[in-house]
């Protein structure tokens, strides 16, 4: 391990600490902008703190979260956003674990034109959030745009972005956007699984299916526990492409896009609750642990199941 | 896209009829969901890239069909409109300082870590793979970026990109891979740590520089919400905060939106073409490790 091997450079005393003195700046930053204030984060959830310089910042113990949670028709709209974040996971995970392994399969095949289909599925995931967001909202306008002609040929008919199922079409998007990446990983997975067992299986008369079955879902195991972490993960924390497709409004937030509302400025009320913010985010904090180590669990099992 | 509708028949094999039926059977299949996928890939881009050729009544009686003509003047005027020039300089300033700060920093970071020449490399390289898991450092670097007094400035904005755990984890794997007998010789020659590391490493972990290098810079190029948060002056504003801006003022012009959207979108575009392996495996090795 590195902790055996020696400092090789020689020189005075000046050069000895050369590794600590270039190792400062980058270690610092990270220090000051990353890991400092990610900590303090449980200290300001139990402060009044505003975004506004300069005004004293006081010790209100667990009034935040008591608020949060617990205290009248904004807790109310707190909890239907902490079930609709509950939602918005379960469908994003299983839709795109489901889409982003069927990519994989596909594209894996000796097709023609299949690295023109995985680059077309991965290149949204580079787009980042304004221009994936404006794209779609552009595709989706109510009344004659794009969509709405098109549902239009089926007879069908939807406000989408600003109807009732707004929440639905941001969770379209979302998949859209990242099912690229899930389809990577597997790909990944796929191509560390040896030709010869499935040439070995093939000889045998194996369909397809159980090709599949047998063979590439139990190999693929490091990576099918890799996404379904991460989609969990990642939906649960997702909330940018709300701000860009639907803005504020009740009916469609989720609690990331509370924390930053709440702290930003964002509810249309114009404050800066940023101690109250930062309780919320504790809340969304301990959400992605719980389910986080939960799922980490699960994953554990099923390695010890396919991988002894 | 020719290269996906051409004949799908395989004529090389010529075993039982029933095993060759199976695999035509998979192969259109399997070309006939790929396509639907692709529909819903290309649908929304053909689309954008119509309606930023055409004239907004063009747009309103039909707003999925091919332009009348291929006209470009929405670029132009989207363009001048959104103030792009400014905004695309500020973007370029935020991304190549931001980035190469990161990068030179981090690889000193890294280096030391991955040899062990620090006290505690072990335990630093641990809190960064821990600091992925922690709650987002929003609020408190907020409040941090207030009393500095860097609210609302450029380097209180590039600050906040010069950290990125997953782009170190990358570089101190790679320079694992470096063989530790290089340094010795370096050092017994009489190298000293600085040029060493600057002309000697950064050379050979050349790949690890250009993934790390690649993954950041579109983290900010993409960057929407510090934009949102930290800049509130018109003229500091990265492109992607001025495209909402400019949805905001002209979103009801359609296609000059769709122009603007696509001038944002056409640098990556781009870039993924050339950077394509480096853009992947950055992004793949970071879920992988993270």
């Amino acid at each position: 391990m590195a902790a055996k091997t020696r400092y090789l450079f020689g020189g005075g005393r000046l050069a000895r600490v050369a590794p600590w003195l270039m190792l400062l700046p980058g270690l610092g930053f990270y220090f000051l902008i990353g890991v400092g204030p990610s900590l303090a984060t449980f200290v300001y959830s139990f402060t009044d703190a505003t975004g506004i310089r300069g005004l004293p910042i006081s010790w209100v113990g667990f009034d935040n979260f008591d608020e949060f949670l617990f205290q009248g028709a904004r807790s109310r709209d707190n909890l239907d956003a902490l079930r609709r974040t509950l939602i918005f996971m379960v469908l994003v995970t299983t839709i795109q674990f489901s889409v982003g392994l069927l990519m994989a399969v596909l594209v894996n095949q000796k097709l023609r034109g299949r690295l023109v289909f995985r680059t077309l599925f991965f290149v949204p995931v580079i787009l980042g959030v304004a221009v994936q967001g404006l794209m779609w909202k552009l595709f989706l306008r109510p009344g004659g745009g794009p969509m709405d002609s098109i549902f239009g040929w089926f007879g069908l008919e939807s406000q989408f972005l600003n109807g009732e199922n707004a929440f639905y079409w941001v969770i379209v998007v979302q998949i859209w956007a990242n099912a690229g990446f899930t389809m990577i990983i597997f790909l990944a997975g796929m191509q560390t699984i040896p030709a010869d067992l499935y040439e070995a299986a093939a000889v045998d008369g194996a369909s397809g299916w159980q090709l599949f079955k047998n063979i590439t879902w139990p190999q693929l195991t490091p990576a099918v526990n890799t996404n379904f972490l991460l989609n969990i993960v990642g939906s649960l924390q997702a909330w940018m492409l709300f701000l860009v497709l639907t803005g504020y409004k009740n009916g469609t937030q989720v609690l990331g896009y509370v924390v930053y509302a709440e702290a930003f400025g964002g509810t249309g009320s114009g404050s800066f609750r940023q101690g109250y913010a930062a309780a919320a985010s504790i809340v969304l904090f301990v959400l992605v642990l719980i389910l986080g180590m939960a799922a980490n669990a699960f994953v554990g099992r099923r390695e010890r199941k396919y991988m002894s | 896209m020719s290269v996906i509708t051409e004949p799908v028949i395989d004529s090389v094999r010529n075993d039982d009829g029933g095993a060759k039926r199976r695999r035509i059977l998979r192969k259109v299949g399997s070309y006939s969901i790929l396509l639907l996928f692709a529909a819903f890939y290309v649908g929304p881009l053909l689309i954008l890239i119509f309606a930023s050729m055409k004239s907004l009544p063009e747009f309103f009686a039909d707003p999925t069909g091919l332009p009348e003509s291929f006209e470009l003047a929405n670029f132009g005027d989207a363009w001048e409109l959104a103030n792009f020039p400014g905004y695309l300089v500020n973007s370029l300033i935020y991304t190549t300082v931001g980035t190469t700060l990161f990068v030179i920093m981090s690889v000193f970071v890294a280096f030391p870590i991955a040899r062990g020449y620090v006290k505690g490399a072990g335990a630093l390289l641990t809190l960064y793979v821990v600091a992925l898991f922690l709650p987002p450092a929003l609020i408190p670097q907020f409040q941090l970026i207030l009393n500095l007094g860097l609210f609302n400035t450029r380097q209180g904005y590039i600050l906040l990109f010069l950290i990125n755990p997953i782009g170190l984890i990358i570089l101190v794997n790679y320079i694992k891979s470096i063989p530790v007998e290089l340094d010795e010789s370096a050092a017994i020659d009489g190298c000293g740590y600085i040029r060493f590391v600057w002309s000697i490493l950064m050379p050979l972990i050349r790949p690890a520089i250009a993934t790390v290098t690649v993954i950041h810079a579109i983290g900010i190029w993409n960057e929407l919400i510090l934009a949102n948060v930290y800049l509130t002056n018109e003229d500091l504003y990265p492109i992607t905060k001025g495209l909402i801006v400019f949805e905001g003022v002209y979103g009801s012009d359609w296609p000059k939106l769709a122009a603007a959207v696509l001038m944002l979108m056409f640098p990556m575009l781009v870039l993924f073409m050339f950077l394509q392996r480096y853009i992947i495996s950055g992004l793949t090795s970071g879920a992988v490790k993270g």
